[in-house]
């Protein structure tokens, strides 16, 4: 009974969540609004941890099972595929060194400015 | 016979089968490129296409777990509420580092795909593959791409971030942990974070609060990118 309340309740913010991506003007996944719903109810202790505890658990543990009917589908699109393989490669290997070095130095560089300003402040 | 295989649960016995092998295959061999969900998709794919079996009878099942990735995403929250704590420490430098990651992300795959040739289905599926699976596929749906795709790309800049994390750092002179985790996260979601909990305690913790972080970032900038 416990885990099925709590499937329900997840699934009853799903359906918010796509409620409001449905009348809001500009298109944002119903998915993420969910999730930042589900993040303000935690923050603002209107629901507790252990409420949807047990099934969240089990769907973030198993997280990954979820995706093989995507990736299955990959079969239908073999042929895209072969032709674009390793432009993807490459795309994802570039994006890779982007992405790492833009958030690692920036974390760098603000963990520094916070330093000196707070040098600053106590000189 | 083929007919007592067409109701959904088939594909969903299948879907469990498989992942049993991929998890225990990855159990046993311990690489990050023996991935569980690279695995049993492959011998998903290998069983239909040796048996003839329609696609069609596998998404019957399959149309039933998918319908779990909204409730999955959902609880993607509660990785950032239990991690509130670690993250208010550094609040400022690990909001603008996963900023600053999608920012690039998004700006690098967009120019490579432009450069490439890439077409527009191509990039819609693309552009959101450094985040975890089941933002990216939210925002592919978005924007007409092919979630498929999106899954392959994400499953391939994991396993990158992860087999490449500690050349990175030395790559890009980077000796904070804060700094080392915030990247690895940012790039290669929950597959790189795996590695960064190797690493050590800052890197791993750091690195999970940057998934999720980092997939909102990148819903709120994608149709900047894109349109």
């Amino acid at each position: 009974m416990k885990i099925l309340i709590q499937l329900g309740l997840l699934f009853g913010v799903c359906i918010l969540g796509d409620l409001i991506s449905a009348v809001l003007p500009f298109a944002f996944p119903g998915s993420v609004i969910s999730m930042l719903l589900m993040l303000f109810l935690l923050l603002s202790r209107w629901m507790k941890e252990s409420t949807i505890e047990e099934s969240a658990n089990f769907l973030l543990t198993n997280m990954t099972f979820f995706f093989i009917p995507f990736g299955v589908g990959i079969l239908r699109y073999a042929a895209l595929i072969k032709s674009v393989w390793w432009q993807l490669l490459v795309v994802n290997l570039v994006s890779l060194l982007a992405c790492f070095a833009a958030s690692s130095w920036t974390v760098v560089l603000i963990t520094r400015l916070q330093e000196l300003w707070r040098r600053r402040r106590n000189a | 016979m083929l007919e007592a295989l067409n109701t959904p649960m088939f594909g969903i016995v299948l879907s469990v089968l498989a992942f049993r092998i991929g998890m225990w295959v990855n159990k046993k061999i311990k690489h990050p490129l023996a991935n569980p969900l690279l695995i049993a998709m492959t011998l998903i794919v290998l069983l239909l296409v040796l048996f003839d079996i329609p696609l069609d009878m596998y998404e019957k099942g399959s149309a039933i777990i998918t319908l779990f990735l909204a409730p999955v995403t959902a609880v993607l929250a509660l990785t950032i509420y239990r991690q509130r704590a670690l993250l208010m420490s550094s609040l400022l430098p690990v909001l603008l580092g996963t900023l600053a990651g999608s920012v690039a992300s998004l700006f690098s795959i967009k120019w490579t795909s432009g450069l490439l040739g890439l077409d527009r289905v191509v990039l819609a599926s693309l552009m959101s593959k450094s985040v975890t699976t089941p933002i990216a596929i939210a925002i592919t749906e978005q924007f007409g791409g092919i979630p498929a795709l999106t899954v392959a790309s994400t499953v391939i800049s994991g396993t990158l971030g992860n087999l490449l994390a500690p050349l990175l750092a030395k790559m890009f002179f980077i000796s904070d942990p804060i700094a080392h985790g915030v990247g690895i996260g940012s790039c290669s979601h929950a597959l790189g974070t795996s590695k960064a909990l190797e690493i050590g305690e800052v890197e791993g913790a750091m690195s999970s609060i940057a998934i999720s972080l980092s997939g909102i970032f990148t819903v709120l900038l994608a149709p900047l990118f894109f349109l």
